[in-house]
């Protein structure tokens, strides 16, 4: 027998030993093997034959997961085939070296490698794969001999929770389910609850060894009970404050979690404070990195520290990222990148500045405002984590804040006097479906942003909806002749306002719809004559709802104060356009401006047609904007009315009428309105700047295009989100 | 051969593909009438997957249906098995190590008849 043979027999036997027990025939047979059968058979198979059944389906059978394709198979056997199994080998041992001095840099190694793999789970990588990677901490029980390191998979197993639970309580990870699934992992070990008890008293340890290194040679001897934290005293100090920073950032960011979830915003205060502590040690972290690496006896310098997952640039202990990844699904393995160590300290810092943008938040009682709160924050880009934390600020137990209930909320939105809210027409039973989708609407702004579109688009239908229920549930509350007739007339109002404010807020909704649109990058420039157009038509009926609703409540205070000198000053007042008003008139001139400009290059000049084999531009339309179509917004308006505005356009009457000179004037005119408030103006700022380019642009074509054909025209969106900036070159 | 075990066989299995192609070889057919029947295959690092037996390619790739992935929790064997579903998989030929189906004892006999005319 050769040396193969007898290794071929060797490997039948053992598969015949562990087949045997584990994996038995069916009852009566056996297991016969057919390697040599198949081998013959497929010997006499053509080339593109196959062996198949009469139900095969060679599309259904591309679909198999490739067993040992990296790729697709999640069970490959690498190192080892269980936890167990490399625990017995000695790949995760406790303590992590016998000296202490090599103990400690290989916790702080592990530490950083955490952070990495933490950020990593934030942004999208499986539990199992990144945090959970850590043999420690899939092992609860194995590390309590050791205080340091037993403490910190406490936190970190405890954080981890906490994220979880927000992020699944908040449902803003519709489309990144990965992330809250946690099957088979131990998040919630015994004891993990007391994490900060035992973190401190760590703490206090180290900064006692710390304290006895610093002091001066003739105070040692009073400090000499203190063991110090390992063997080198040259680096005690370096180690010392090295693990110290990590520890009181892990305790600040998961006090962090824990006030913001307090109800009704009562922890914001105190998260504050421990999101500016955990930037600190954040700092101190960064600054410890150079010290790490001074004492990386393998020195990585020449490898760069940028990729490194620690700060010292050593490979971590304890980790295998492939014994987790069948437990979490049988589906494919992602194939996961972890953050750098730095990258992920950059990551934390970004978090933790969101946060606290969210922590100082004024809990702003009216609706408006707090829509433009969530859409402004919005603008940071929040990851998922962030973005869990305010929906759940906003949206508790059905209220707003858990404080202010929906029906007020929309009565003080709707400018209604204060005693409607206590109004029988709440009573109504389509009045809790009104809160029920206001309610909604927070949820979904708080969403990703290509979801959110989505939603916002969907839920315009049941904004349309509501309102004629509202309607028609109103006319028959309000023919109920029984009620004494003061009421009626509170009844009356009621039912107008909020009729109007639904309308708003559908136009309103519809207007983010658009804009979305633009952030996500949605439209060719081909397309943006219609997205503005489309967006002018909206703006307008918002900016019209908004006003209406704003003279009624005007002719309501009016009304009460029933003195004649307030009454002619109030004659006055009426007749000025609000200041919210003209805002989103401003807003209409430039996009206006900018679909009268782009429907001119494409009516004279023949750039930005929607050309093309595939679709047709009616088609286009259509694949933006069924949803705003389908819920009528506006009633009556179609591709043809677009293309009735826009099939005239002409530089000639362009330049006459300069809708970028309009908005320029009104938003210098409202700079005044909106002095407090830093945020609109910067924005009218940008609404500026675009509309100044864009007017010099225009005048540019006007004077130049049909004399220069070399001129080129292209959009961008330099200065403004969605509001584009002409820019003219020459080619 | 690994079990002998004596019990009546239960395995009324009608074979499925009709000897239609003239031309195919005895061995084609021979593993037609496998089709659809559980099938345990060996692979490279350790694991097995029973499923029941789907396609084949002249390359000797298998595709098998409602797949069960086994796996030791040890190297050393023996030691106790974990399994999941893993549904439909493509066990490509450079990674399999062994192949065994699920049959009467009668039937394997006349496997074993049929492998040894060739070798």
């Amino acid at each position: 027998m050769s040396m193969a043979e007898k290794i071929e027999a060797e490997r039948g036997r053992a598969v015949e030993v562990s087949i045997s027990p584990s994996i038995p025939s069916g009852e009566g047979t056996v297991w016969a093997d057919v390697s040599s059968l198949l081998r013959l058979a497929c010997n006499d198979l053509r080339d593109d034959e196959l062996i198949n059944g009469e139900n095969f389906n060679l599309f259904a059978a591309m679909s198999a997961l490739e067993i040992m394709d990296p790729k697709m198979d999640s069970g490959i056997v690498s190192t080892y085939y269980s936890i167990d199994e490399a625990i017995e080998n000695g790949a995760a041992p406790v303590p992590l070296s016998f000296d202490r001095t090599l103990d400690v840099q290989r916790i702080i190694d592990i530490m950083d490698h955490l952070l990495s793999c933490e950020a990593t789970w934030h942004k999208g990588g499986s539990l199992a794969q990144t945090v959970f990677s850590s043999i420690y901490l899939m092992r609860p029980e194995r590390t309590s001999s050791h205080a340091l390191l037993h403490s910190y998979c406490r936190v970190i197993r405890a954080t981890c929770n906490a994220v979880v639970s927000a992020v699944s309580d908040a449902r803003t990870n519709e489309e990144e389910d990965l992330f809250t699934m946690t099957y088979g992992l131990p998040l919630k070990s015994e004891g993990d609850d007391k994490c900060l008890s035992m973190l401190h008293a760590v703490e206090e340890t180290i900064s006692r060894q710390l304290r006895a290194c610093k002091a001066p040679t003739s105070k040692k001897r009073v400090l000499e009970d203190i063991e110090p934290l390992q063997n080198n005293f040259d680096l005690e100090e370096g180690f010392c404050k090295a693990l110290l920073c990590r520890l009181r950032f892990r305790k600040h960011f998961y006090h962090v979690l824990t006030c913001m979830r307090r109800p009704q915003g009562k922890g914001l205060e105190l998260a504050k404070k421990h999101i500016i502590s955990c930037l600190a040690e954040l700092d101190s972290i960064l600054q410890s990195g150079e010290f790490l690496r001074s004492n990386n006896a393998h020195g990585t310098l020449e490898e760069g520290i940028e990729d490194k997952t620690t700060a010292s640039g050593c490979q971590p202990i304890g980790f295998d990222s492939t014994l987790n990844s069948r437990s979490a699904t049988p589906t494919p393995p992602r194939a996961i990148k972890l953050f750098s160590w730095k990258k992920a300290v950059d990551y934390f810092q970004k978090l933790l500045h969101d946060l606290e943008i969210l922590c100082s938040y004024s809990l702003d009682p009216v609706f408006e405002n707090v829509l433009r709160f969530v859409v402004d924050f919005q603008k940071f880009q929040p990851d998922m984590v962030a973005r869990a934390l305010v929906q759940l600020l906003l949206v508790q137990d059905g209220r707003l804040y858990g404080r202010d209930p929906m029906f007020a909320v929309i009565c003080k939105a709707a400018l209604l006097p204060d005693e409607a809210k206590n109004n029988d027409i709440q009573k109504s039973i389509t009045v809790p479906q009104l809160e029920q989708l206001a309610i909604n609407l927070l949820r979904v702004l708080c969403t990703n942003t290509s979801w959110q579109r989505r939603k916002l688009g969907k839920i315009l239908q049941d904004w349309r909806i509501i309102y004629v229920q509202l309607e028609l549930a109103f006319r028959k509350e309000h023919g109920d002749i029984s009620r004494p007739s003061v009421d009626e007339n509170l009844c009356m109002k009621i039912c107008k306002h909020i009729l109007i404010w639904v309308e708003e807020k559908t136009y309103w909704i519809a207007s983010r719809f658009l804009t979305l649109g633009f952030e996500l990058d949605l439209y060719s420039p081909s397309e943006y004559c219609m997205a503005y157009w489309y967006m002018y038509v909206i703006l307008m009926k918002l900016a019209e709802k908004t006003h209406i609703k704003m003279m009624m409540s005007n002719e309501t205070s009016r009304r009460k104060t029933k003195k004649k000198r307030d009454f002619v000053k109030d004659m006055g007042k009426d007749h000025q356009i609000p200041p919210a008003v003209l805002l989103f008139q401003c807003y209409i001139y430039v996009v206006e401006g900018l679909m009268l400009m782009l429907a001119a290059l494409r009516n004279e000049h023949k750039v930005f047609l929607c050309l093309g084999p595939f679709n047709s531009e009616h088609g286009r339309f259509i694949q933006h904007f069924e949803l705003l179509q389908k819920a009528c917004l506006p009633d009556h308006v179609s591709y043809f009315s677009f293309r009735e505005t826009t099939t005239h356009a002409r530089f000639s009457t362009l330049s006459v009428y300069n809708c970028f000179k309009d908005a320029q004037r009104i938003a210098k005119e409202l700079r005044d309105s909106f002095a407090n408030d830093p945020d609109r103006i910067a924005e009218l700022r940008r609404i500026e700047q675009v509309a100044e380019h864009n007017g010099i642009a225009l005048n540019l074509i006007c004077r130049l295009g049909t004399l220069d054909p070399s001129l080129k025209v292209s959009f961008e969106f330099t200065h403004h989100p969605y509001l584009a900036v002409a820019v003219v070159k020459r080619s | 051969m690994e079990t002998a075990q004596q019990a009546e066989s239960s395995l009324n299995h009608a074979g499925s593909s009709d000897a239609s192609e003239s031309n195919s070889s005895n061995y084609v057919a021979h593993v037609k009438k496998l089709l659809y029947r559980p099938m345990l295959v060996g692979i490279k690092d350790g694991r097995f997957f029973i499923g029941s037996f789907y396609c084949m390619d002249k390359q000797g790739n298998i595709i098998l249906q409602d797949a069960v992935e086994y796996r030791s929790t040890r190297r050393s064997s023996p030691s106790p098995m974990e399994h999941r579903g893993v549904g439909l998989i493509l066990i490509p030929f450079s990674c399999r190590t062994s192949c065994h189906v699920d049959c009467a004892i009668e039937e394997q006999l006349s496997l074993l008849s049929l492998q040894e005319k060739k070798s």
